[in-house]
Parts: C-alpha cells; structure tokens; sequence
C-alpha cells in the first residue's frame, strides 16, 4: 500500500472541463496506465483518490492536486510518467511524489488559499486599473449576491481577498495577482473580485489562471508536514520559472 | 468568450482520448459524421462511434464529428455569424467533401435542418452545387426516409460498416453530378432525386417511381459475418458524463422475438451474433482503451445470446477484481434473467427492467409480446429474493385493439407486483420502488403493424388519465409520453415527401430539439403541417388500407408486404404468432 500526491497542470485545451469531469478523466487515466488502484470494498468498488478545490470552469491551473493510493510500492517518477502517457492534450503530471500512508480521506483538507495570476486583455489603461483596486482594497465590506438554485444570499467578500496587486501590463494585458480564500469554509472566486473591478466588460477578455494552492495553516491537525514542504518548494519553482 | 457564455461547455471543445486527429492534405476524402442531438446523447449512439472507426482506419479517408449545438450555443453562433464546425480541425461542415447525418428517430429531424443551416449549407438537395458537401442520411430512420429525402442527396438503407467506404469513394469524386451518379451506383444506397413522387387523397399515399433506370427497390445493406465485422475498441472517451459512460460491446444484431409494433426487430434481420472469443478480446481492447470501469453488453435482449452465461461468467472472472462491471441493458422478464444479473451484480448493483408491454394477456399475444405474468412473477421473486428492491416496468399504451379495461389492468398488474413486493421483502419493503413508464404506441413502417391507426391525442390522454387514476401509492411512481410527441413521431414515421415540407415548415417557426420537453411545441407543428397543406392526424390517426401504396413501398428493408399483412391480420384477430 503506498499514497502518492501528484501536482498537476490544467491547461488551455482542458479548461472547459469541469472538476468532475476532470477527475472522471484522471481516474480512467489511471486504469488505461494500468497503476494497481487500491480500491473501496463494497458493491461498487472504486478507486480511494482526493482532489484539491475545485478550479473555476475557464481557468488553468498549473498547480493543481491529486492523491492516489495504490496497493503497491511504486516509484513516484514512474506513477508520473505512466500516468502523463494515458493523459490527453492538456492535463499533465508535472511531479508526483510517495507520502505515508493515512487513513484520512480529506487529504486536502486544510487547503484554504488560491493565488491567481488574472489577464485583463486591452481596453484598460494600468493606471485606471490600479485605482480601481486601491479603492477595492480600502473597502470594508464588499458584498455580493450568490445563489443559483437557492435563494439569493449576500456574501461580504473583503475577508476573503488576502491580497490583490496590479502586476504589470505586458503583451496579453494587464496581469494581477491575487491570493483568495477558497475552499469548503466559504471563498472568492476570481471573477467575482474582476467583477468587482468591473473589469469583465463584453469586449475585454479576462484569463484565470491558479498558479498556487496552499493552507493558511500549515501545521494544523495530522497534516504529514512533508507535503507542505515539498509544496513550498514547487511553488518557489513555479515563481522562477514564471518570472523567466 | 463564446464558450463562457454556454452551458457545458465541454460539449464543443473536443481532444477526448482516442478522438482522431488527420491531417486533411493526405486523404481524398473529408467526411464530417452529424448525430442531429446534442453532443451528450450523440456520444453514447455505437453507430456514429463505428463509422468514425471505419473511416478513420482508412489511410485516404477522414471523419471528424459534429453534434447538434445546444440553443444557447446556436444563438451564440447565429449572433457572430459563425458556421457550425467539426470538433476535431474546428473546419466548418461546408467544407466537407460530405456530411454523414445519423437518422436516429423522428423527432430529431428538425435538428438536421438547423446543423445544415448553421454550416451555410443549402438544406435542401436541389439548391446545393458545385462546392457544396454531399449530404448522406442512414440510420434506423432510413427505413422510411421519404419525409427527409428532399434534405438528403443520398440515404444509406440498412447497415453502414461496409457501404461508407463505398460512400467515402463517392465523395472523393470531385465533381457533384458525378459523385451524386456514383452513390446511386452503390448498393443499398437511395438517391431520392431519381424518383418521381406522385400523391393521390390525404395521409401517407405518396408513391415513389424510379426514373432514369433507378431501382425499383432500394435493397438494405446488411453486415454478413458480425464476428469479422469492424468494432471500434478504442472508443472515444467523453469528458462529459453522457447518457453511457462505459465501454460498449455489441454482442448481437437482430432479435428473433418478432414482436408486431417493433421496428428494430423487423429491420435488423436475421439475428447474427459475435463469438465469446472475439468479444473477450475486444473488452481486454475496450478497457485497456478508454479505462472505463463498466463494460456494457448491447443486444436488443442480450440474455437471447447463445452463449451469455458464458460470456457473463468469462467477464466477471477477469475483470470483477479490478473493479470493472458488467452491465446488461436489456433483459427478458424471467427467473434465468434475473440469475443472470445475479452474476454480475456480485460487482456492481442497479435496477432491473422488465418490459410486460400491454397489461392483459389477450393484449400482449395480439401486439406479439412473447411474455407469460408467471415468468414475470418469477423473475420479480427472485429479483426480490436476491436483494432487488427496485423494478423499472416499461408499458404501451394506444395499442391496436386496446379498450380502457386493457389500460386499467396496467394498474392491476402493478398493484399484484407491488403486494408481491412486499410480501417477500418484508422488513425492507420500505425500499421497494415500482417505475412505471408508459410509453404511447407508434405505428412504425415495416411492421405487421404499420397499418394501425395511432389513438388520437384525446383518446391518449383519457387513457393516461385511467393510469394516474389507478397507478397511485407510495412504493409506484408513473411516467408518460407527451401525446404530442407520440402523434409527432407517428405522422412523421408514415410520413411522405410532402411531410419534409411540414419539417421545413416547422423548424422555420423555430422547432429544435423536439424530444426535449422544454423545447417542443405541437403547436409549432401543427402549424407546419397546415403550412404544408397537411394534417397531422391524417398521417398518425388514421387506420391505412393494406393495398393501398404505401410512402416506403421502394424501400426494401423489413419482411414483405404480403407476410405482414398475416401477421396483421392474426393480431387483430387476436391470434398468435
């Protein structure tokens, strides 16, 4: 028995998919590789996987997370590499790596913090969009309707933006950066703070893209700390490799 | 962003595993495979999945797909003025050398109007020219293809896995005229332009006559040896869950059981089977392909295959400990039906369905419905008795010789099965769930039945009225067909030329997606009947005479004439097969 994490890239050609769809994906993957799944008992078996928070139908995600558990040992770069030859244009392993055991089915849990990388293609001067999120920032309160099938609700949203900065402007647009609250606990979704800015006109194109996933408390509860160093250190290589 | 304004976007985005990448410099012909519904229901037709199969292993030929857009997409498109487009090299459809549209039943046919529409491309096969694809049908509809043949410049008659490399070889022809000759050249194949239709009274009387040295009758392809006939085991995996999420093997063509209101059954003849060894090394191909978890046995009655206990018990051993179920979609009321599924459901446990079809006896031997209540009284034990606490039950309602005493023992049968229930679940009887669905009797071509009058929407729905009434308690639940939808169905399937001009007439008043409750409209229909001088209920209610020309008289893909009109007779003399 053996559980692996791997961190994965959703890209342009998958964006569409849903997260369900995503791991429905992932998981047949998994079988075509042939990967000796560790499975449920019962009468209907499947496969013990955990998925990190769901991304935002539209974006990329270049840092997102799978667990898996396999009956036997395994060497984590040979999960990673069966694993990316049954995957199709879009979705790639970009490391895995073996973490002990445990019985804990939220293997990701604790996540609670998503940094995105947001395009805002032409149409705004950086200057303009600068203000715009000074004065988002001053706010104390920024409330928003959610619903859908229920009844509306109004969401404050203001604590749930740790952090929000205009990057730069560069050849696709104006970049910001932003670190939201996500996950079961209640969190911000990236357009709704473009919406906020009034940046998600009909003419503009806005791209999302999640380039880290991490936990606001990285020591809490039975968390195997190793993950979270390993993670750190992804995403210090994800940071250089972007700013290249 | 058009694909943020949509919903399910991943219906239009493509790169699936196994879908088929060419590049279109090296082949001579370019063919774009239409199912005329939404891409969700299309994915799971076998069909589309074969000839996408056939033609892609063919080093001249391509196929790329395309489904009917959603209307949230269609406006989408409409509102930029882009031309609906294959999935694979996103090339919009009019480029195509042809366009292969699936003809899967009725109530889709508005939707092959709109795809031709939305790809710039002529709707009907006299305004099309030089530069324009081919347009080419086949499919169970096929077997009465009068009320499309003016959409179509050929229709395929039976079976497609050999005729369309046939079909492919004509549209690598280059010139239009020339390929148009070439298709009417091909067996099997119908070229409606070279026939001269002429009407006489009200409802379905059109007659066909060849000119030009066309075939009087226009004989259907069949497939000879299904054991060597081409199977796509590297099936396309959907990201979307649609409607089979799993590997299909097709382990029988055909069915013996020659019930009289069933088309399928008269024109997929004889009943040809694939042997256990070729279909145990396809599923290993199956899984090993797309990595779905459930392998789906398709027959019309899988437990009529020769060697099912064989194969079932040959799966279950190798692929039940990797967690991989076996599915069988369609069962017979009976206790080995139910062992059976026994076998499997020691992976994998679902509803069983069971398909009594008319509710008294003397109903059921008129309609040729080859089921005692005993056997289904014994399969209902031993559903119970192995752990079943639900049953899905599919009835007709509108059937030839049908009186409300007939509906109501629906409501009787239900009722002994549910008491029945209970009785042998005991102290789980809380869990037992009754589904009943009734559907409404279609007279379809080629049937011993296809002279029977369709019940009119009144008597239809007084009829439903009688169920509800006597379909009520906790453990049934009741559904219906529209009756709309049902007289629709009818008077298109016995439908002739002239019903294409009610189809046009209808989908210019906007009909789309016909078999969705949200989006249809009688009233849309009705009027484009009248548009076209035409009524519905002279098609669907009205009882036709046996010598009279009927519109798929040409059409050669069912039993004769003169053997179903015996069967006919003998169900309305309420005799036996």
């Amino acid at each position: 028995m053996a559980q692996f994490i791997c961190r994965y890239r959703k890209g342009d050609e998958v964006r569409w998919i849903s997260h369900l769809d995503v791991k429905r994906t992932l998981e047949r993957a998994m079988r075509r590789a042939e990967l000796p799944l560790e499975l449920t008992q019962g009468h209907n078996p499947h496969p013990r996987l955990s998925f990190g928070p769901p991304l935002p139908l539209g974006a990329t995600g270049e840092a997102e997370l799978l667990a898996l558990r396999l009956d036997e040992a395994a060497d984590p770069s040979e999960v990673k590499e069966r694993l990316n030859r049954e995957l199709p244009a879009g979705l790639e392993v970009v490391e895995a790596w073996a973490v002990p055991g445990h019985k804990k089915k939220e293997t990701f849990g604790n996540l609670d913090v998503a940094e995105y990388r947001i395009t805002v293609a032409d149409g705004f001067e950086e200057q303009e969009v600068r203000a715009r999120v000074r004065k988002l920032l001053e706010s104390e309160e920024l409330l928003v309707q959610r619903g859908g099938n229920r009844p509306e609700r109004e969401v404050d949203l203001r604590p749930m933006i740790l952090s929000l900065e205009v990057a730069g402007a560069g050849s696709e647009g104006i970049e910001l950066r932003a670190r939201l609250k996500t996950g079961s606990h209640g969190g911000a979704r990236p357009s709704e703070i473009v919406e906020l800015l009034g940046l998600e006109g009909e003419k503009h194109m806005v791209r999302y893209r999640r380039t880290g996933l991490y936990a606001s408390s990285a020591v809490s509860r039975a968390r195997p700390a190793g993950v979270w160093r390993r993670w750190a250190r992804s995403r210090s290589e994800i940071e250089r490799s972007s700013s290249q | 962003m058009l694909l943020s304004r949509v919903v399910k976007p991943a219906r239009y985005t493509d790169g699936e595993w196994n879908a088929v990448h060419k590049d279109s410099a090296s082949v001579r012909a370019r063919l774009a495979l239409v199912y005329p519904d939404v891409y969700d229901l299309g994915m799971s037709h076998l069909g589309l999945q074969i000839l996408y199969h056939v033609l892609n292993s063919h080093d001249d030929f391509l196929a790329e797909r395309a489904f009917a857009p959603w209307p949230d997409m269609e406006a989408e498109l409409r509102a930029r003025n882009l031309p609906l487009a294959s999935l694979e090299s996103r090339t919009p459809l009019g480029e195509f050398d042809a366009i292969g549209i699936t003809l899967p039943y009725e109530l889709t046919y508005s939707n092959i109007l709109n795809v031709l529409d939305l790809a710039g491309v002529p709707i009907r096969s006299a305004n099309r020219g030089q530069g324009d694809p081919l347009v080419i049908g086949g499919g169970p509809g096929a077997a009465n293809p009068e009320p499309v043949a003016d959409f179509f410049d050929a229709i395929l008659i039976g079976e497609g896995e050999e005729a369309i490399l046939e079909i492919a070889e004509a549209a690598a022809v280059g010139d239009r005229r020339e390929a148009v000759a070439k298709l009417a050249e091909i067996p099997g194949v119908y070229v409606p332009s070279a026939y001269e239709v002429s009407f006489h009274d009200t409802g379905p009387r059109g007659k066909a006559v060849p000119r030009d040295g066309a075939p009087g009758r226009v004989i259907r392809r069949i497939v000879e040896d299904l054991d060597s006939a081409p199977f796509p085991t590297r099936q396309i995996v959907p990201y979307l869950d649609t409607v089979h999420s799993r590997a299909t093997l097709e382990i029988m063509r055909g069915c013996t059981r020659g019930c009289r209101f069933c088309q399928a059954g008269a024109v997929y003849r004889p009943r040809r089977q694939r042997s256990v060894e070729t279909l145990l090394r396809q599923a290993e191909e199956a899984i090993a392909a797309t990595g779905y978890d459930e392998i789906s046995l398709l027959a019309f009655t899988s437990v009529d295959y020769g060697s099912i206990q064989e194969l079932v018990g040959a799966l279950v051993e190798r692929f039940g400990d990797r967690g991989i179920g076996v599915a069988l979609p369609s069962l017979r009321a009976d206790a080995f039906s139910v062992a059976l599924a026994n076998t499997i459901q020691q992976v994998r446990k679902t509803g069983l369905t069971f398909a009594p079809e008319a509710g008294t006896a003397r109903l059921r031997r008129a309609i040729g419905k080859q089921m005692e209540e005993d056997h289904l009284f014994a399969a209902a034990e031993a559903a119970f008795s192995s752990g079943w606490t639900r049953l899905k039950l599919y009835f007709m309602i509108g059937l030839p010789t049908e009186t409300d005493e007939d509906v109501a023992a629906i409501g009787d049968l239900v009722h002994r099965l549910v008491r029945f229930g209970r009785g042998a679940l005991g102290a789980r009887q809380g869990r037992l769930q009754v589904a009943v669905s009734a559907a409404t009797f279609v007279p379809k071509p080629h049937t011993p039945l296809q002279w029977a009058a369709q019940d009119r929407r009144e008597d239809l729905a007084r009829k439903q009225a009688v169920l509800q009434d006597v379909l009520r308690g906790r453990h049934i639940k009741l559904s219906w067909t529209d009756p709309g939808m049902s007289a629709l169905e009818a008077a298109v399937s016995r439908g002739d030329r002239r019903v294409g001009g009610a189809i046009e007439a209808a989908w210019r008043e906007g009909a789309r997606f016909d078999s969705w409750g949200e989006h249809f409209d009688y009233g849309r229909w009705e009027a484009g009947f009248r548009e076209a001088g035409l009524e519905i209920s002279d098609y669907a209610n009205a009882a036709l005479e046996y010598d009279a020309p009927l519109a798929w008289d040409h059409i050669a893909c069912g039993p004769e004439k003169a053997a179903l009109r015996a069967e006919a007779e003998r169900a309305l003399s309420g005799g036996e097969g």
